[in-house]
């Protein structure tokens, strides 16, 4: 498996996969939409998935003495380190916006989603969406990938959508909590959140195995 | 015991069927596969590779089922499917880098012999080489892990002729070091040239598998060359 999450960085990565992660510290930004980020960083793992396909990467692999299994599970496993780089590369802005940064002006009057746990929370949501929808979409045919990118557009953007909305409702501001307030809350939409990212990615590796197994490269 | 024994693989497409296909590879023999476009070579090729999966039938390497074991047969078996451009834009020396990861028999000696054969500059990305190199980059993968067993899919496409001569000799080479070379083409001189055997497949079935000595016995008929039996078969639809 190390040799093939090797092959993936040093073969079949695009430079932007490693690039998109910068995207993380997009949480500084006030007034803008900070969950956007987390489809930048799928945007990027998309890319290296566009590069595999022209490079017929999934055929050489298949020559490879490894099992199949392990082909698709290489696959998210690379993206599952992106990810995890670009949680940690934006969780870095959220903890400083919670604490030395708390009470600062510009993001204390910010119409848009304050960075939180929240935050973080949702960000592992469409993580998860991404390693569902377009992952495993992909490896239905593991040729054809734009119809699972569109839907996982859709899906990444309503999530994104409903975190933009969700905290306007006076029962949910609580959601928009700033520094340590609501801790409680923060900490269980992050753990629901990371819930759904670690359920998300474990069916849709299992799913994704089982197809792979049954096509004709 | 044959290094391979494929028996009664069958695969149904739309519009292709491939039909009841068996054969056996052996040490030291070199069989040509020959069919025109679309006669089934590739989807055998693929079938017996795990590219494919066939509807029905049994594959064996060195004994053993090729499904339960797939990963150490093919340690031993070296696969080449012409002139498929894998990772175009990366040089030669880091994608040999990554592959030789995956060999327990990874030979670094070979593959310094074989890139100096085939004149490949390991400093070159796939997307520079002509087709005919990029058949002798992919060769040079398939042929750097001291396989038993190699399968190629039509190594001589695109080579020129001095080339395909250099290949054919390299084949006897590997054959005389008792490997099974097993190698796809529709140039009935490069059969003439190198194989113990021929395999003809006709419409997805096997036509023939014999010997060239018995080929040219059995299906030439009036001195006929190689060539002209094999177009008169395809003309006549039948042997």
């Amino acid at each position: 498996m190390t040799k093939l999450l090797k092959k993936e960085m040093k073969l079949t990565a695009s430079p932007l996969s490693y690039l998109f992660i910068v995207f993380g510290l997009m949480a500084f930004l006030p007034g803008y939409p900070i969950l956007i980020g987390s489809f930048f960083v799928c945007l990027g793992s998309f890319q290296s998935f566009q590069c595999a396909r022209e490079a017929n990467d999934i055929t050489y692999t298949a020559l490879l003495p490894v099992a199949k299994s392990d082909i698709v599970r290489a696959k998210y496993m690379f993206c599952a380190v992106i990810e995890l780089c670009y949680f940690i590369l934006t969780s870095v802005p959220v903890l400083i916006r919670m604490t030395v940064l708390s009470n600062v002006s510009v993001y204390r009057h910010n119409a848009l989603m304050n960075a939180n746990l929240v935050y973080l929370g949702f960000v592992l949501l469409i993580l998860g969406l991404f390693n569902r929808i377009f992952i495993g979409g992909f490896f239905k045919t593991a040729y054809k990938f734009a119809k699972p990118f569109v839907i996982f557009i859709i899906a990444a953007f309503l999530t994104t959508g409903i975190g933009e909305s969700l905290f306007h409702i006076p029962a949910f501001s609580a959601l928009n909590a700033f520094g340590f307030a609501h801790i409680g809350l923060q900490v269980s939409v992050l753990m629901t959140g990371a819930a759904a990212f670690v359920l998300l990615t474990v069916i849709s590796v299992r799913q994704a195995v089982k197809n792979f197994e049954r096509i004709d490269l | 015991m044959a290094l391979c024994s494929i028996r009664n693989l069958s695969k149904t497409y739309d519009s292709f069927l491939l039909s009841d296909v068996s054969f056996e590879l052996n040490a030291g023999r070199i069989t040509g596969f020959i069919g025109r476009n679309g006669a089934g070579k590739t989807t055998t090729i693929r079938s017996i590779l795990g590219l494919v999966h066939p509807d029905h039938g049994e594959i064996f390497y060195f004994g053993l089922p090729f499904e339960e074991n797939e990963r150490e047969i093919k340690q031993r078996v070296g696969f080449s499917t012409g002139t498929v451009n894998y990772y175009p834009k990366k040089k030669i020396k880091n994608i040999a880098a990554v592959t030789k990861t995956f060999y327990q028999n990874w030979d670094e000696n070979a593959y310094r012999e074989y890139l100096e054969l085939f004149s490949l500059d390991e400093n070159k990305m796939p997307c520079e080489l002509s087709e005919g190199m990029k058949v002798k980059f992919n060769l040079l993968l398939a042929l750097s892990h001291r396989a038993e067993i190699l399968i190629l899919d039509e190594p001589t496409s695109g080579l020129d002729p001095f080339s395909r001569e250099e290949l054919l000799e390299l084949f006897i080479e590997l054959k005389n070091r008792g490997a099974a070379v097993l190698f796809s083409t529709h140039i009935t001189s490069d059969i003439e040239k190198c194989a113990d055997d021929i395999m003809y497949i006709r419409n997805g079935r096997i036509a023939a598998d014999c010997s060239k000595e018995e080929f040219v016995k059995n299906y030439c008929k009036g001195g006929e060359t190689l060539e002209e039996s094999i177009l008169r078969m395809e003309r006549d639809g039948k042997i």
